[in-house]
């Protein structure tokens, strides 16, 4: 193939940005999945994660108002289930919104109903009946209801934080496909450069200052310019047309 | 030695892996797998640096003894190099050991592997694995000269640094003419393989990938189980046939097509190779049967499998051989040192090597007896230089003096011995699975991390016949840079 330097010289220097930029670009599209990535993993899980966190704080209040219930003190036992209902409901409704996984539907069903049985356990009156100081049906009854309402928060909870792991696992190999691209791009383009160097200093600086020797050794001794390159570029005419000069010049000496 | 002639036929060989990874990229792209950019930015680099000194360095075919041997050796060391990017670039398993271990693996046919899910891999990346040893098996540089215009002396200087030297005393063509019917051989039978094996019940994908690891006796599958994947007799059978027929020569069975079946048959290596495989074949389905196999049949399968898989450098799998008796782990360490015929894809010392060597002992005994006798030695009625005889014996000792060195270092790291010694043995011969820990059903990522370096330098010496390594390394070779 013959081409002229400049070409030679610019297709090394597109051969080095091609490289470069085509690593560049995957980098930050993996980077940019990246900060997509952590986004979603907000977004999506942490959120629910959040709520079910709520849901079970609220869980365990209720339950502890069931208890104060269970000993007659009905203001205290009433006011702390409402406001502990209040926080569920929040807790719910936030995880109902924020349904972002196959399986999450179910799970959201299963609480749902969950809480409506347990609710109803201890919406009924508890104080002045034969509920009250009744530990067999509060381990038997109402406890239990407890248990299956927070098993079911806990299984939402537990499918986030599986998610979780997977996303970060899967975040970790985005990281490395985006560095990798990057350290690849360094030493290749580090071994290019080093290698186009060489052939530069090969084909186009030596031959240079082969043809500078020659025309001092010329002009200096009058030995005939005899330099020889390989390559069909601008060099090559450069030597054709010195060697056409110097032997013009041997056949008119200088008067 | 001239750097920039080196550089350029190292071109031509990064142009030829260029051409794969595209293949392999646009298999990726039409799978919309992950593997995508791994295999698209490796083939970018691969052809850049490939077309490069292509249309820098003008065209030189006055290469020296030393600058073919370098390029060849050079140019194993960048495919070996440019073969782990996908790999490195895709990562999962892949740490920058792992890849360079896998990518020497494929390209010097061994087959062994560090993967612990293979399943895992994308399809493009599969492919680009299969490919490896696809280039490979043939020899990177007799690939370029098939497609090269006439390179005259260049050539032959390349051809000779490639090719075992007993190949090139048996296979007198010219050297374009002769790598032309290598790769003519070469791809007809990954062809007709893949053929087979897809008629066979495999899907197209796995019968070409499979075809290229067969034939280049390389041992990669696209299966955690390899071929007992498929529990099929018809696809161990097919498989079987042609590991065998890639232990042959390839000029040898280039002749049973242009003239008859009669040549192979009087060729005494491979009257040896094939006698060696049916005795090893036999032994192992007798020690099975009862044992591992309650049928002569299902013994015979899976112990002619084996013992051909490993015999013929390949590593194929369909039967765990850990639990077999101890008389065919023997066979298996004999075969996992001999392997096939010089002038194949196969690894190992060679069975013409081992035939020069009794030989050797044959004439030693008998000047003992007579010592002014002149005895000759000749296989098929042409007689044998005295320094071959010589080099062959010297290549069989440094060889298991390379074995002992890597099973010594590798204990060392805390290997167990078998694990040790079967896995050294398996990656010089470039056969794949050992026994142990690196046994059929196994792999080598429970090998140290020093030691999987220390075995790519065994498959890499297997591969390129020692004495190459030794003279590429030598400080003779390295003192005109010019």
């Amino acid at each position: 193939m013959i081409m002229g330097l400049r070409l030679k010289i610019l297709s090394g220097f597109l051969v080095l940005s091609l490289m470069l930029i085509v690593a560049g670009i995957w980098s930050i599209y993996h980077f940019h999945f990246i900060g997509e990535s952590v986004q979603k993993l907000i977004d999506n899980n942490y959120q629910s994660i959040t709520a079910t966190n709520t849901m079970i704080n609220a869980l365990e209040r209720e339950d502890s108002a069931v208890l104060l219930l269970l000993l007659g003190k009905w203001e205290n036992g009433r006011s702390l289930l409402e406001k502990a209902d209040s926080v569920f409901n929040q807790g719910f409704r936030l995880a109902e919104k924020n349904q972002t996984l196959a399986e999450e539907a179910d799970l959201i069903n299963n609480i749902k109903s969950n809480y409506q049985q347990y609710k109803k356990l201890w919406q009924l009156p508890i104080v002045g009946t034969s509920k009250e100081n009744n530990l067999d049906w509060y381990f038997d009854g109402i406890h239990q209801a407890f248990l299956d309402t927070k098993a079911s928060v806990n299984d939402l909870n537990l499918l986030h934080e599986n998610e979780l792991y997977r996303t970060s696992i899967e975040l970790r190999n985005r990281a490395n496909r985006a560095t990798m691209p990057g350290i690849v791009a360094i030493i290749t383009a580090l071994i290019f450069t080093l290698m186009f160097s060489y052939l530069i200093n090969y084909f186009m600086v030596n031959p240079i200052i082969r043809v500078i020797n020659g025309i001092t050794l010329f002009l200096k001794t009058g030995e005939p310019f005899n330099v020889r390159v390989r390559t069909k570029d601008e060099i090559s005419k450069l030597v054709s047309s010195v060697q056409y000069l110097c032997s013009n010049k041997s056949e008119k000496p200088d008067k | 030695m001239r750097l920039h002639v080196i550089f350029r036929y190292d071109g031509l060989i990064l142009l030829l892996n260029g051409a794969f990874l595209t293949i392999s990229a646009c298999i990726s792209m039409f799978g919309s797998d992950s593997a995508l950019f791994p295999l698209a930015y490796a083939a970018i680099i691969s052809l850049l640096f490939g077309i490069f000194p292509l249309i820098f360095i003008p065209a030189t075919y006055d290469i020296s003894n030393k600058e073919g041997l370098v390029i060849v050796i050079s140019s194993w060391l960048l495919s070996c190099l440019i073969g782990m990017l996908p790999y490195i670039l895709w990562g999962g398993d892949f740490t920058v050991t792992n890849a360079w271990f896998e990518s020497v693996s494929g390209y010097t046919t061994t087959g062994s592997t560090i993967l612990q899910n293979v399943e895992a891999l994308p399809r493009g990346l599969l492919f680009w694995r299969a490919s490896t040893h696809w280039i490979g098996g043939m020899g990177i540089i007799v690939f370029v000269l098939a497609v090269l215009p006439n390179m005259g002396m260049a050539g032959m200087m390349l051809y000779r640094s490639e090719v075992s030297h007993h190949t090139m005393d048996k296979f007198r063509f010219k050297t374009k003419r002769a790598a032309q019917i290598l790769i003519s051989v070469y791809f007809g039978l990954t062809l007709l393989e893949t053929i087979i094996l897809a008629f066979s019940g495999m899907s197209v994908f796995d019968a070409i990938t499979h075809s290229f690891a067969t034939i280049a006796t390389g041992g990669f599958s696209t299966k955690n189980a390899s071929i007992a994947y498929y529990n099929s007799a018809v696809i161990d059978w097919v498989i079987i046939v042609f590991m065998v027929i890639s232990g042959i020569h390839f000029g040898l069975l280039y002749a049973v097509f242009t003239k008859s079946i009669r040549r192979i048959l009087q060729s005494s290596v491979v009257k040896y190779y094939l006698l060696a495989l049916l005795i090893g074949v036999i032994v192992t389905t007798i020690s099975n049967y009862g044992t591992q196999y309650s049928s002569w049949l299902t013994s015979l399968r899976f112990s002619a499998f084996q013992v051909i898989s490993v015999g013929t450098s390949t590593g194929f799998a369909t039967a765990d051989t850990n639990p077999w008796p101890s008389l065919t782990h023997i066979l298996i360490i004999f075969f996992t040192l001999q392997c096939a015929c010089a002038g194949s894809t196969s690894g190992g010392i060679k069975t013409d090597r081992i035939i020069l060597f009794w030989k050797t002992v044959v004439k030693k005994v008998r000047q003992f007896l007579h010592p002014k006798a002149i005895i000759p030695v000749s296989i098929d009625k042409s007689n044998i230089d005295p320094n071959v005889l010589e080099l062959s014996v010297l290549y069989i000792s440094i060889y298991l003096m390379v074995v002992f060195i890597t099973t010594i270092l590798l204990t060392a790291m805390g290997v167990d011995s078998t694990t040790a010694f079967t896995g050294s043995a398996a990656t010089m011969g470039n056969v794949g699975p050992g026994l142990g820990l690196v046994g059929t059903v196994h792999n080598f990522s429970q090998i140290p991390a020093a030691g999987k370096w220390l075995l790519t330098l065994n498959m890499f010496l297997g591969r390129l016949e020692i004495f190459s390594v030794i003279i590429f390394l030598s400080p003779e070779t390295w003192q005109k840079l010019r």
